[in-house]
């Protein structure tokens, strides 16, 4: 099941902060929603056990999750994969980092994710919705902490 | 002191046409009915199976270290260790192998992976979802009609570039056969001179028995004994046991197979499944039983769907409305394996039933099957053969040439019906029909409505701007396979076998190698042994579905216990009658000649008052024997029909469709079956009902539906859906009586009617209330959204 995503952060951070967060693997982990586990590999690289429930499928999935930065263009991309329950997830978050006049930055963000098995077919009548509050989820709590400081 | 004969006058001979109550129902109705789920067995383990969520993808690797730490978990089997015994492929009952374990890829979604043991139920699922594998997804092929694309990915690399398949040449890595009936050439001729023709695509989507009971299996290998028992959710346990010797090497005295009680079946319990052969292999290297039943969502992924028939037709008529010829192409999705569960000769089953109850002069059909991404199966869900495909496409396609002619539908199919005197009726697709009235059948169905005041009511209320339809179906089933001359499945001949025991006291065991699902047989078998013997119906017990007891037959589905076993039970009763006949000579002390069979008694011709009962004779056979003849009464009788039987009826449905919503509403469904002789009325009117239900889900509810992916979005009751009281309308049945004159009770079979000849009269209802806005043809399943679009596309007010 192939899902697609748009949305918009507007982060009160220069575009330089918000590079130093997001190629921050530990920084960008604590984005994820509901997360009970965390493994740093490398710079590039974790691996996460998050708590995930499409309607009737409920648990841990386990993902590997890769930061692939542009910085040159402008671009950082979020891949992740894994899945749990017998559920296989591929999802790509990639964004747009548009710094603005006034020293704040704008994200646009695109999400494209390919979901397989019980999240698909069992949950498949909500998981359009609880997968865009997923990974609206992730850059809302991005732009949040960078705002912050964080 | 000798024993003394009892009172053995018969009670209760409830022959032929009593609508006498089931006698099996009185065990399910206070809980004690013994399905496979109730079957515990000391130091029974439990296996539970991982699948794959990818339809389409290659296995690098598969990790059961994390599984195995379960606690409880003893052992996890892969395709690897299958082959070790042989056993990574088996054949299916299409001519085809299926793996029973992924071996290097995996095919459609939910397809099975690994196999996991362990103490308990819970701690066997806790297993399976910690087995680790590596998948490399792979693009999949959903649509059918991209299956042969030049550029389609191969599905099936066992067999690529191998083109010769079990049913013919194959034309592309994912094209299976081609199958083909009747004259082309003459087809296309007639066409070609037709004053009108019309032709319609149409899809029978792919839809899924759903027995309310899923399939299950207990493998129990002694090694004791070195023999395998198997329980285990089957319509046909004796092939099962013959295939079962055939994959594993195990002599076949040394394999029991018991079919318990099974709720369903409708051909979804008829081929192997996976689970079973993991869960009697699990058994062999576990030396314990093994017990595996799937889940609801297990049971709609992976096991046998039904129809996934994408048809085109072209029918062609005077302007009179005299049909000329018709043809026909179709192209089966059979998903990843050919596992349809149809007789060898026969890839596309009885398809070729579709010029229905016309007089086709010219006929041709063409079958085209390929492989896709999708569970494999194809079997007879509640249908003889790929029947319901056929009857639903001529009774649609007879709406469309009427609509186009402008023509009544019921007057156009009275001017086409096969009439009585054609009989045995040879059809342009090579069938001989047996036996029918379809015109008297329509009219009776047509009175009972009162179809030319709802005409005139639906012409007065679509001047208001109401819609209301009237859709008829006047379908012919062909079933009973079959005559041994044609009909075999893996070989084994489709005759089926009745013992019947009559005991000394006039009592009796009859047993079959049938296995009723809910038909009624322990009440329908006893039925025929009590008419033809004069026995009483309660004294006569019913038992199927033991290897080890009964005698070998083919099973329980295509219609076919009635038409084949109850043939054996008939012929076997009357085999016992010649013995007794002779018995009865010797009590009454005249010769054989001057004894009669009448009024379910022995009597001497021309001497009122001097007789003897079937249960005397009995108690004689066993302790009063004239000199020389072999003690005992019962038989074994094989039978093996000489033509199959042709069920036919006129279905009536009426229909209001809210114009604002889209909601159809039936308000009014007559049905009128003529199977031939009837056994129990009630059993009947029980049957038809629940077809009726059937045909109403798959006409307005249901559908295996996938996403472009290959997802499976029918995996549960919320998306596949079952209709409950709140939504059946209320049935009308009715009968004609037109028996089979070849079958020896006359009967010809029902409990697959309603769900054949149903959906045409539901949607030819629909569209015929929308006929008027330019809706010539929707596609199954008509749900509201379908029909408020059609609403608002024709821009409909919709208050």
């Amino acid at each position: 099941m192939k899902l697609n995503y748009t949305g918009q952060e507007k982060v009160t951070a220069d575009p330089q902060k918000v590079w130093s967060f997001i190629l921050d693997p530990n920084k960008v982990a604590s984005c994820l929603p509901d997360t009970q586990d965390i493994v740093i590999k490398d710079d590039r690289n974790f691996d996460a056990v998050v708590g995930v429930a499409v309607g009737p499928v409920r648990g841990k999935f386990k993902f590997a999750i890769q930061l692939v930065p542009d910085q040159a263009n402008n671009k950082m991309a979020v891949k992740l994969r894994g899945g749990g329950l017998g559920t296989a997830i591929d999802l790509t978050a990639s964004a747009n980092i548009n710094g603005q006049p006034d020293q704040t930055t704008l994200l646009d963000w695109q999400g494209e994710a390919n979901v397989s098995g019980p999240a698909a077919t069992v949950g498949g009548r909500v998981l359009d919705a609880q997968a865009q509050k997923l990974i609206s989820s992730v850059f809302e709590n991005m732009g949040k902490k960078i705002s912050e400081g964080a | 002191m000798a024993i003394e004969s009892p009172n053995l006058e018969p009670k209760g001979i409830q022959g032929l046409g009593k609508a006498i109550k089931r006698k099996e129902d009185s065990r399910f109705i206070v809980g004690k009915g013994n399905y496979l789920d109730d079957i515990n067995l000391p130091g029974m383990m439990h296996m539970a199976l991982v699948h794959s969520p990818y339809a389409h993808a290659k296995i690098n690797g598969i990790d059961s270290s994390e599984a195995l730490k379960v606690p409880g978990v003893k052992a996890v089997i892969t395709s690897k260790e299958l082959a070790g015994a042989g056993l990574a492929w088996v054949p299916t009952l299409a001519g085809d192998k299926q793996m029973v374990l992924a071996d290097g890829k995996v095919l459609y979604q939910w397809q099975e992976v690994a196999a996991v043991f362990a103490d308990t139920r819970q701690a066997a699922a806790d297993g399976a979802a910690a087995v680790q594998v590596d998948y490399e997804p792979l693009q999949a092929v959903v649509d059918p009609y991209k299956a042969t694309d030049a550029d389609a990915p191969v599905l099936r690399e066992d067999i690529k570039d191998k083109m010769e398949g079990a049913h013919g040449p194959r034309r592309h890595n994912n094209h299976i056969w081609t199958w083909d009936v009747g004259s082309k050439d003459e087809t296309d001729q007639a066409l070609a001179s037709s004053e009108i023709r019309v032709k319609q695509h149409m899809v029978y989507p792919r839809s899924h028995p759903a027995p309310l009971e899923p399939c299950g299996c207990i493998g129990d290998m002694s090694k004791a004994t070195g023999r395998l028992t198997v329980y285990m959710t089957s319509q046909a346990p004796h092939a099962i046991r013959t295939v079962l010797s055939l994959v594993t090497g195990i002599p076949e005295n040394n394999i029991r197979v018991i079919s318990p009680d099974i709720g369903g079946g409708f051909g979804n319990k008829v081929p192997v499944y996976p689970g079973y052969v993991c869960a009697i292999v699990g058994s062999i290297v576990l030396g314990v039983p093994v017990k595996w039943v799937e889940t609801r969502t297990e049971n709609l992924t992976t096991t046998g769907f039904a129809r996934d028939f994408h048809m085109d037709i072209e029918i062609g008529a005077t302007k009179e409305g005299k049909v000329t010829a018709m043809k026909v192409y179709t192209l089966a999705d059979h998903g990843a394996f050919d596992a349809a569960a149809d007789p060898s000769k026969y890839p596309a089953g009885l398809f070729s039933i579709c010029t229905g109850s016309y007089d086709f002069p010219k006929a041709y059909a063409e079958v085209d099957a390929v492989y896709t991404n999708k569970a494999p199966g194809g079997v007879a869900y509640r249908c003889s053969f790929r029947v319901t495909e056929a009857s639903y496409l001529i009774e649609r396609s007879m709406d469309v040439l009427a609509h186009e002619l402008k023509m009544d539908p019921a007057e156009l199919r009275i001017k086409n019906f096969i009439q009585p005197a054609q009989f045995p009726y040879p059809s342009a697709l090579g069938w001989t029909y047996d036996s029918g009235d379809y015109e008297k059948t329509l009219k009776v169905a047509l009175d009972k409505l009162g179809y030319e005041e709802l005409r005139k009511e639906q012409a007065e209320k679509r001047a208001k701007g109401e819609l209301m339809g009237i859709g008829i179906s006047t379908f012919t089933e062909i079933v009973g396979a079959g005559p041994s001359k044609d009909f075999d499945i893996l070989g084994l001949k489709m005759f089926d076998g009745a013992e019947i025991r009559v005991h000394p006291s006039g009592s009796a065991i009859v047993r079959a190698g049938t296995r009723h699902q809910g038909q009624g047989h322990e009440t329908t078998w006893a039925q025929i042994v009590s008419e033809e013997l004069g026995l009483d119906v309660d004294k006569i017990i019913v038992e199927e579905g033991d290897t080890d007891t009964a005698p070998y037959g083919l099973g329980t589905y295509a219609s076919r216990s009635t038409p084949v076993a109850g043939g054996a039970m008939a012929l076997g009763a009357r085999r016992i009658r010649e013995k007794a006949k002779k018995i009865a000579a010797h009590l009454l002390e005249v010769g054989e000649a001057d004894v009669e069979w009448a009024d379910k008694k022995f009597s001497v011709k021309g001497v009122p008052g001097k007789s003897v009962t079937m249960s005397q004779v009995a108690f004689a056979a066993y302790t009063n024997l004239p000199q020389g003849m072999e003690p005992g009464l019962e038989t074994t009788y094989y039978y093996d029909p000489p033509n199959l039987t042709f069920p036919n009826g006129a279905y009536v449905c009426v229909v209001d469709v809210d114009k604002g919503t889209g909601e159809v509403k039936v308000r009014r469904f007559v049905a009128i079956d003529d199977c031939g002789t009837i056994i129990n009325p009630m059993i009947v009117e029980g049957q038809v009902h629940g077809g009726l239900t059937e045909g109403f889900a798959m006409a307005f509810m249901q559908e295996i539906a996938f996403d472009a992916e290959g997802n499976n979005l029918s995996s549960n009751f919320t998306d596949y859906l079952l209709p409950t009281s709140l939504e059946t309308p209320k049935w009308e049945t009715g009968h004609t009586v037109t028996p089979s004159p070849h079958h020896p009770i006359g009967a010809k079979g029902v409990g697959e009617s309603p769900t054949v000849g149903s959906p045409a009269a539901f949607v030819n209802a629909v569209v015929d209330a929308l006929a008027h806005l330019g809706v010539r043809h929707l596609d199954m399943p008509v749900t509201r959204e379908k029909v408020w679009k059609v609403l608002r596309g024709a821009g409909i007010d919709a208050f």
